[in-house]
């Protein structure tokens, strides 16, 4: 045996520091995540605050948020179809937990489409990124980043969920996938919950 | 399906009648129609209420250990403090526009 081989064996594995905060590195880094999408969407919020307080005819458009309502109940059911699926994954049930998975992934894709829907609606009556018949050319640009970092990430979450369903049901995945995607799915539903009083609620028309 | 898993979804399915209450709140007073800052206030403390409830017990911040608790919500409340800092001088831009005085 060289002696290289000798010194190497003499070597033990330095001891790991304990995890502070007592959880998964992967729940720990969907956390880290989570705040620093917090901060990108309170950016986008106050810059949206700015433009808005400042504008001495900013628009009020909304003669009804009808689609939003029913917008915001499908986002409220599909966080709690995913929390009913989350724990039937941890108590080992694999078909309950893929049926309640899919079954918000699909409140997801009604989502989407209804969100598509009302963007639709608001191209038909003329508000685009730079302009709109009411007012000042910003309440388009702030109105599509808002909404649309929000559809972006809620379109984004109900692909993976599908992923994260079908690798799940096929022993890939495992409980702590599923409580990741929960994290991921409660959060740009809370986003959603401050995007309707901001956007739409505050803008009725009189 | 034992015991401790219905009380977790009878505390998810409370919670989401909850949120559903507040949202209609929400709503009504957006179609009641309040002064500016009324307005405001009111949504805005209905969407903190909301997400205390979201983050507590949907994402389960609250079992969670007590210095990640600390970690999150310190960085969180010091990131929004400083951010809502900016918008603020919308007043001054706000004036300007109203009074026609200003940098042309």
């Amino acid at each position: 045996m060289s002696e290289a081989h000798l010194t190497m064996g003499a070597h033990t594995a330095p001891p790991m520091e304990a995890r502070p905060f007592a959880m998964p590195s992967k729940k720990f880094a969907m956390w880290l995540f989570i705040m620093a999408d917090v901060m990108t969407f309170a950016a986008c919020v106050a810059a949206y605050a700015f433009l808005r307080n400042a504008a001495t005819d900013w628009p009020r458009p909304f003669h009804s948020v009808t689609s939003v309502a029913i917008m915001t109940l499908i986002m409220l059911t599909s966080s709690l179809t995913m929390l009913i699926g989350l724990t039937a994954a941890k108590a080992g049930d694999k078909a309950g937990a893929f049926r309640w998975i899919m079954i918000t992934a699909a409140g997801g894709i009604l989502f989407t489409l209804l969100h598509i829907r009302e963007w639709m609606s608001m191209i038909n009556q003329g508000v685009r990124l730079f302009s709109n018949p009411w007012g000042p050319a910003s309440f388009g640009s702030s109105f599509y980043v808002i909404t649309g970092f929000s559809l972006m990430h809620i379109s984004v979450g109900t692909i993976a969920l599908i992923i994260v369903a079908i690798r799940y049901r096929g022993g890939r995945y495992n409980a702590d996938d599923i409580e990741l995607m929960n994290l991921f799915w409660q959060f740009v539903g809370l986003v959603w919950l401050f995007i309707v009083p901001v956007v739409y609620l505050m803008n009725l028309a009189r | 399906m034992t015991t401790a898993e219905r009380q977790a979804i009878r505390k998810y399915v409370a919670v989401y009648v909850c949120l559903l209450v507040i949202t209609a709140l929400q709503f009504l007073i957006g179609y009641r129609g309040a002064e500016g800052g009324q307005l405001v206030v009111r949504m805005l403390t209905f969407a903190i209420i909301e997400t205390l409830l979201v983050v507590l017990f949907w994402m389960n911040l609250g079992s969670e250990k007590k210095n990640f608790i600390q970690y999150v919500v310190f960085t969180m409340l010091f990131v929004l403090a400083t951010m809502n800092y900016i918008w603020t001088d919308s007043f001054r831009v706000l004036v300007f526009r109203l009074t026609g005085l200003g940098p042309s």
